[in-house]
């Protein structure tokens, strides 16, 4: 491990239009993209859109279609096994040996990745304390709940002193206190200069990453800094307090120069090219009889309406110069 | 809760369960073309139940007239194939003869015939498969008996008989009627006794049918347990996900394969042990040749937990496994000669025999402990288990390493 090149110049990852084909889909789509060292990369996109796929080709788990990519500065196509020895990989499932202790299942992991047992000893260590897995440590990890299953695995991922951890939805299915947690660690761990490539559904996560890419149908349609993400959101929203709400929604989806309404706190959130404009049109003539408009408010857009926009291809909203 | 709605329920329920076997593409194509193929090896195999074309040689030391005879009578019926060999003298060794029988007719045999008591003739039987050699035995003391039906030789045999009897019964005689004669001659045949062979039992004097089956128990149950327990190993790591987790790690596929095989050689080894404890304490079974014995178990294990690893790296789920093994070892049971020989399966039935490593297992375990043969006896089954566990487990790692888990 001592030989990897730990030049602060060099990305964590660096792929150059990679493209992976399954037959005649196209599952990864000239896809480019730097990672920094330390980075905590928020990787977005529907379920299908291809992020599993891509960690499959960084980890040389998949051949490359085409393209190149280097990851910790060693090319996927040619030192996949070396990259493997550097890098972390946590599955979406957490795979864990259920019937396995705790201890069973870090000391199996650490083996393979041949640490000493002197290191393998200090490494258990420093993990358990860091997860705070000790008074689970000779419990089998079948009676471990989802958020402590998620540590463990994180642990497992870990224990080789990773410089790059992939985590595929590493929060699915857990509780939002576990979540937290899970995101406080991983905030400690970058600290310590472990860069992370992280995969996930939720909003609140990607807004806590250093770096978000969208990606959507194989393409990565953005990557930015949450701040500029969402500074790139040229549009202005409006919440409506409309009753009844929810024929409310369906009838402003349907509405000219509306391009989608959602529920947001009990309100519904405009997404419209010239909300300006349909705002003066509403209060001078309010076209659903049958609804009530009570009150209107400016909000700031969050990751959400980012994500949707980049997502449902809403281009209209977004000031293509600022991402 | 009327009828209707709960055989709705059922139903229901019912389909969904018929819908996992038809989307399963493996099971489902296990299911449509095994149970025709099947009854058609099984039938095939079981329908002539006759031992035919047994190895056999034939010693002719009187070289007569007589002796040939009885050469060309016993070469009428294809319960053996008879090859000549060249003579080195003193009894035949059945391993380097490659032969289940050899019959000696004595030097003088035919001067004794023509004295009227025939010296008997020599038997050598191959006893490793006791009702075998029991049923061949009694084969040739059939053939023997329609060689002394003949008239010629009935003569010769008959001779003795009118010796000892006073000529006035010659003088009767020729005062009968041509039934009476007829009736006469019956009553004499049945005076005549059959030949008596002289039969000398090899490998397995005392003919013990326990002997013979050791190997094909112990086989069984090994092979048995080593496949299941392997083709469940990978597809379980594949539906729990830990495959993927492990690829990702810098292990190589051979050293999951091996890393996979080893436990359980050990368990399997250890039961091999305890089996063959029991026979040799419960059922007095003597075991000869004990470290050969080792390397054949070794190499048949290795085989077998090969198979089932390679049935894991191909299914998906452990369902699938369980289905794959299940019929693997289905033709194994009556095919592999574990209970009985395989020569009495016909030839292109004993080319799906050959393919099982059970079916080398036993003849090299008999051809050790049973007949003491030398090494080169049964080098044959042990390459072929060997090439067996190197392809096996050799194509697990293949295509572990095909498989984008």
């Amino acid at each position: 491990m001592s030989t990897t090149p730990q030049n602060a110049a060099v990305p964590a990852i660096s792929a150059e239009h990679l493209v992976r084909r399954f037959g005649k889909f196209t599952a990864v789509n000239d896809v480019s993209f730097r990672v920094e060292q330390g980075e905590i990369f928020g990787f977005l996109g529907p379920n299908g859109s291809g992020k599993t796929t891509v960690i499959k080709l960084l980890t040389g788990l998949l051949p490359l279609s085409g393209g190149s990519a280097q990851v910790v500065g060693l090319d996927v196509r040619t030192d996949s096994e070396s990259i493997r020895e550097r890098v972390g990989y946590m599955s979406q499932n957490f795979s864990l040996y259920d019937d396995l202790t705790v201890g069973e299942n870090l000391r199996f992991y650490g083996r393979i990745y041949s640490l000493e047992p002197a290191r393998l000893k200090r490494r258990i260590d420093e993990i358990i304390a860091l997860n705070n897995l000790g008074p689970y440590f000779d419990r089998l990890a079948a009676q471990l709940s989802g958020g402590w299953k998620q540590r463990l695995a994180l642990g497992c991922a870990m224990l080789h002193e990773p410089q790059l951890l992939f985590l595929d939805e590493p929060t699915a299915g857990i509780d939002p206190v576990a979540r937290r947690q899970l995101w406080d660690l991983l905030f400690e761990l970058s600290g310590h200069g472990i860069t992370f490539f992280v995969t996930t559904h939720y909003m609140d996560e990607a807004e806590r990453c250093t770096e978000v890419g969208f990606v959507r149908e194989g393409r990565l349609l953005v990557k930015e800094s949450p701040r500029r993400l969402k500074a790139s959101f040229k549009s202005r929203l409006i919440e409506l307090e409309v009753d009844p709400v929810m024929p409310a929604l369906a009838a402003l989806r349907n509405a000219p120069g509306v391009l989608d309404a959602t529920l947001r706190s009990g309100h519904a959130r405009i997404y419209a090219a010239e909300p300006e404009h349909l705002l003066t049109e509403w209060q001078r003539a309010w076209p659903f009889p049958e609804l009530t408009l009570r009150n209107h408010a400016w909000v700031e857009p969050d990751m959400e309406d980012v994500f949707k926009a980049y997502s449902q291809g809403f281009t209209q909203l977004l000031d293509s110069t600022a991402a | 809760m009327n009828i209707r709605s709960i055989w709705n329920a059922i139903a229901s329920v019912a389909l969904k369960e018929f819908l996992h076997v038809w989307r399963d593409k493996r099971i489902l194509a296990l299911i449509i073309i095994l149970p025709p193929f099947f009854t058609l090896l099984f039938g095939h195999a079981f329908e002539a139940t006759e031992l035919t074309g047994v190895p056999a040689v034939i010693l002719d030391r009187d070289q007569t007239d007589h002796s040939a005879k009885l050469v060309k009578q016993l070469k009428k019926k294809n319960t053996f194939s008879w090859k000549g060999t060249k003579d080195t003298g003193g009894d035949p060794d059945l391993l380097r003869l490659h032969a289940s029988a050899a019959l000696v007719i004595p030097k003088d045999w035919a001067s004794t015939l023509e004295n009227g008591t025939p010296a008997p003739l020599k038997l050598f039987l191959d006893g490793t498969d006791a009702t075998s050699a029991d049923e061949l035995e009694g084969r040739l003391r059939e053939m023997l008996g329609d060689f002394q039906g003949q008239d010629d030789v009935q003569e010769l045999t008959v001779k003795p008989l009118f010796e000892e009897l006073p000529p006035e019964v010659f003088e009767s005689l020729k005062t009968i009627t041509p039934e009476n004669r007829a009736k006469l001659k019956v009553e004499f045949q049945k005076l005549v006794k059959p030949w008596q062979t002289d039969t000398h039992i090899l490998y397995n004097p005392g003919l013990r049918f326990i002997d013979y089956v050791t190997p094909g128990i112990i086989g069984l149950i090994l092979q048995l347990l080593t496949v299941t327990l392997m083709a469940c190993t990978i597809a379980r790591e594949r539906e729990a996900g830990t495959l993927a987790q492990l690829i990702v790690t810098p292990l190589r596929r051979m050293e999951i394969v091996i890393g996979k095989v080893l436990p359980y050689l050990g368990i399997s080894l250890f039961l091999i042990a305890v089996t063959i404890g029991v026979a040799h304490f419960h059922f007095s079974v003597h075991f000869r040749q004990p470290f050969m014995l080792g390397i054949i178990c070794l190499l048949f294990l290795l085989c077998s937990l090969g198979s089932g690893l390679l049935i894991s790296a191909f299914c998906h789920t452990q369902t699938q496994a369980i289905q794959f093994a299940v019929f693997y070892l289905l033709p194994v049971f009556p095919l592999s000669g574990a209970f009985a020989p395989i020569e009495r399966l016909p030839d292109g039935v004993r080319l799906v025999s050959d393919v099982f490593p059970l079916t080398h297992f036993c003849e090299a375990f008999r051809m050790a402990s049973l007949r003491n043969a030398e090494f080169s006896y049964f080098a044959g089954d042990l390459l072929f288990l060997a090439i067996g566990a190197v392809v096996t487990c050799g194509g697990a790692a293949w295509i572990l390493s095909r498989t984008d888990a």
